[in-house]
């Protein structure tokens, strides 16, 4: 039989499936280890919370049991398992607030850095790439490959930095200061984004210098396509897959280099709210945050699949 | 050639509008009345009663009055919301005769059913505070006799109490609000009486307060009746490497925690005030591991304390701006005694101690052994208030004495305890910063919370029991914290290094900036912005 065209065929349909069920074990996975690691790496949470309190031994184990951090930890994990199961990611130690409620109040601002970022990577990208194996030969072709390559060399800490110290520089005192959605939005979702559009640019043009190379691509142009842009798109579309996996991947990191960003720029956020929550033995916190970013790497593997079927057809065989 | 009118028309209002936008951009609507305020680390909750952030009583300890407030510069108690007080001789009970023209932000009446209802709030077990509720000693009850009288009562004489009072983590609360939000969400809706009313409070973004324009109640210690600056917007610089520039580039007003080195270069360059903050407590130090060799050997733990050069250390980590600390109370902090200062640098002499300990270098390869043993030390140094520095600057005095140095850095309080409780160290870094000398019970008293120095001695137990709750005589409790400094000195239980100083700078806009005698927190009231 002949799978209706633009349609996944069965055996990827099943791929599919597979590849939920893998996502869903990563997830349990990433939270499990997180819920171990933050209480062997971190230590006991109630030295945390008790940091700048100075109670007595036997003040300090009320509050413990009033806790319930002087519960077996088999029994916490299982309590925490079943509550995730039911979408009840517990309560913050420090304030009773149910996790959820402290991640809803910091998910839209990471998801505008995220999704800003990940514009500026995948245009800048797209863009870098096209042009280094399109135009390898020129200076143009060059320095995009070089920037590429420096992008990607460069942490995020340090162009923070400098981006600031640009950016209160040119626009001296309070006239930066009062450009408020640049310096908040703009600036970091740049500062983020390069780093990504290099990795994506380097391996456009990888793919990109390969199809142009390619003998469709000579038939093509001796079919007489006309060569520039519409030449560029027929070799762009093979190539695009790799870099549609590697955007789900840096979509990923993207979520992890906001904790950097939103440091650096003061931005509120899920990457600081992760940190402090680490740092100060907030764990219900932290473990919602990882269970949270555990579900969003699923899910955006899922997406790239889907994506990438959509765009070479080639793969829609394949199981 | 005759202009084109309309397009003249055009340039004509597009010029008009660029200048019209142009002071916008220097001079933001409204803004000599707004006072920017840079915080360092975003506490986890904000709730003094319930939260323990030093940082939260930045903005909170001017939403909240106290029933008394201590004198920055005496130190003495001045009356608060409470007008005047009665303590009976057995220090076991209080009675706070109190103001009765007060009103809270939401317009209910401050009283003494208030006062009550604020101790039971933090009191309550359900609500999981973590210092104010420490901060009450044996508090058995609280009864108003009257309106505007209320008695508190104690098990057990308890001298830091009124200190307590005067504290934000114990600052009066609308009960109306306490009740209608309850203990997770009161933190976004606080009411007080102060001199300010908190707006909002965006974590991670941040928190605003205005001004009360009611307040007529202040106490002493604030110069001015009401505050002058109508609104004060703080927002949240951890990455130390920001906070200069948020003060270049206008960002915040007046920001803490600013490196020596930015401290001085922004004051160089005009424009800013540096204001060092002393913050009473205990100094940055390291507690000796008296039960683990080779410092569980009085000679080792004397020998290692004078081969550090405390004064080099203190100038090459924090500049010019710190005092070198002196005994187990910064000098700042009530019960100071100048009377027990530290043996000083003296390298000889820690040989002579270590040869004399029988620590000798047999096999000439620079480290000391004795029966075969080398002379090994590991140090547990926090990852905060540049104990790591420190650290490996006390390795480097140690390692040309002859010891092998190892050194542990701990991220989070929860990693040091948790390195501590493994045992396996001859130096823990742990340093707790407040007014009441009190606080030296967690970690010199044997049965204190953090008693890592290991050390038994009941004399030593008794003298800071009987400064904790015997006697509420001042010059009696500071001549039992001379005692006690005398014998953490000579049993060398701990390495001071140097007094914490928090550097806040501010731009010269800013005047009249003072500070609560906790040092952390600014009386807001009487900022001014110049023009």
């Amino acid at each position: 039989m002949v799978p209706a065209p633009g349609r996944p065929a069965p055996g990827a349909l099943s791929a599919l499936i597979i590849r939920c069920l893998h996502g869903l074990l990563t997830a349990w996975a990433a939270v499990t280890v997180t819920f171990f690691g933050l209480r062997v790496g971190a230590g006991d949470p109630l030295a945390g919370i008790l940091a700048q309190g100075l109670a007595s031994p036997q003040q300090a184990e009320a509050l413990r049991h009033s806790l319930g951090l002087d519960r077996p930890l088999p029994a916490q994990y299982l309590s925490f398992l079943t509550g995730l199961l039911r979408g009840d990611l517990g309560r913050s130690l420090y304030t009773g607030l149910p996790v959820l409620r402290v991640i809803g109040g910091q998910l839209p601002s990471t998801l505008a850095l995220g999704a800003s970022g990940l514009l500026v990577a995948v245009v800048g990208g797209l863009a870098l790439g096209t042009l280094a194996a399109w135009r390898k030969r020129s200076l143009w072709g060059r320095s995009a490959a070089s920037a590429a390559a420096l992008a990607t060399a460069l942490p995020v800490s340090f162009t923070g930095i400098v981006a600031i110290l640009a950016f209160s520089t040119l626009l001296s005192g309070r006239a930066a200061s009062s450009l408020y959605a640049l310096r908040h939005l703009a600036l970091p979702a740049l500062v983020l984004g390069i780093a990504s559009a290099g990795a994506i640019g380097r391996v456009v043009e990888a793919g990109l210098s390969q199809s142009l190379a390619s003998p469709y691509v000579a038939a093509a142009r001796a079919r007489g396509v006309p060569s520039g842009l519409r030449l560029l798109w027929h070799a762009l579309r093979p190539a695009l897959p790799p870099a549609v996996s590697l955007i789900a991947l840096e979509a990923a990191y993207l979520f992890s280099g906001t904790v950097v960003t939103e440091t650096v720029f003061s931005r509120p956020g899920l990457g600081r709210l992760l940190i402090g929550a680490i740092l100060q033995g907030d764990y219900p916190v932290a473990q919602g945050v990882v269970a949270l970013a555990a579900l969003f790497y699923t899910l955006s593997h899922i997406l790239a699949d889907l994506v990438s079927l959509g765009l070479d057809p080639r793969l829609r065989g394949k199981g | 050639m005759r202009a084109h009118p309309t397009r003249t028309a055009a340039f004509v209002s597009l010029w008009a509008f660029l200048m019209a936008l142009l002071p916008a951009c220097g001079q933001a609507p409204g803004q000599t009345e707004t006072l920017r305020y840079g915080l360092t680390l975003v506490p986890t909750g904000i709730d003094p009663h319930l939260n323990a952030s030093a940082e939260l009583g930045i903005p909170l300890s001017s939403v909240y009055d106290t029933l008394v407030f201590q004198d920055p510069g005496t130190g003495a108690f001045v009356p608060g919301l409470a007008e005047r007080w009665t303590i009976s001789d057995d220090g076991l009970s209080y009675i706070f005769e109190l103001r009765r023209d007060v009103t809270f932000h939401d317009g209910s009446r401050f009283d003494a059913a208030a006062v009550r209802a604020n101790l039971e709030y933090v009191l309550d077990p359900d609500n999981h505070s973590q210092k104010a509720a420490f901060m009450l000693g044996s508090l058995e009850s609280v009864e108003p006799i009257d309106e505007y009288t209320v008695q508190l009562r104690l098990r057990e004489p308890y001298a830091p109490l009124l200190d307590s009072l005067s504290q934000v983590y114990l600052g009066m609360a609308s009960p109306a609000a306490l009740q209608e939000w309850g203990s997770s969400e009161y933190q976004f809706h606080q009411v007080g009486t102060g001199p300010y009313r908190f707006v909002e409070y965006v974590p991670n973004d941040h928190l605003t307060l205005e001004r009360n324009p009611d307040y007529a109640w202040g106490p002493s210690i604030y110069a001015s009746d009401r505050a002058s600056i109508q609104r004060v917007v703080f927002t949240f610089y951890e990455d130390r490497a920001t906070r200069a520039i948020a003060l270049e580039s206008g960002e915040v007003d007046v920001i803490g925690e600013i490196q020596p080195r930015d401290a001085a270069r922004l004051e160089q360059g005009g424009g800013f005030v540096t204001y060092p903050v002393h913050i009473p407590g205990q100094p940055l130090q390291y507690l000796f591991n008296t039960q683990r060799a080779p410092t569980d050997d009085l000679r080792v733990r004397q020998a290692l304390t004078q081969a550090v050069d405390r004064p080099e250390i203190v100038e090459t980590v924090f500049g010019a701006y710190s005092p070198v600390a002196e005994g187990p109370l910064s000098t700042v902090t009530l019960g100071f005694d100048p009377g027990t200062p530290y043996p000083p640098y003296d390298l000889p002499a820690a040989v002579a101690l270590l040869e004399e300990a029988g620590w000798v270098d047999t096999d000439g390869d620079g480290t000391r052994e004795r029966g075969g043993q080398p002379l090994g030390l590991h140090i547990i140094a926090p990852n905060w208030g540049s104990n790591p520095e420190v650290a490996q600057l006390l390795q480097a005095a140690w390692q040309a004495l002859g010891a092998s140095v190892t050194v542990e850095v701990a991220a989070g309080f929860g990693a040091l305890k948790e390195s501590q409780a493994a045992g396996e160290y001859n130096l823990i870094g742990v340093n707790f910063f407040g007014t009441d000398p009190d606080l030296l019970r967690s970690t010199l008293s044997s049965d204190g919370l953090y008693a890592w120095t290991g050390y038994r001695d009941s004399r030593l137990d008794e003298t800071l029991l009987e400064a904790s709750g015997t006697t509420l005589d001042p010059v009696h409790r500071s001549a039992l914290y001379a005692e006690v400094a005398r014998i953490t000195r000579d049993q060398a239980l701990l390495l001071p290094i140097r007094d914490y100083v928090n550097l806040v700078v501010a731009n010269t806009r800013v005047q009249g900036l003072r500070f609560s005698s906790q040092g952390w927190f600014p009386l807001l009231v009487d900022l001014r912005l110049a023009p």
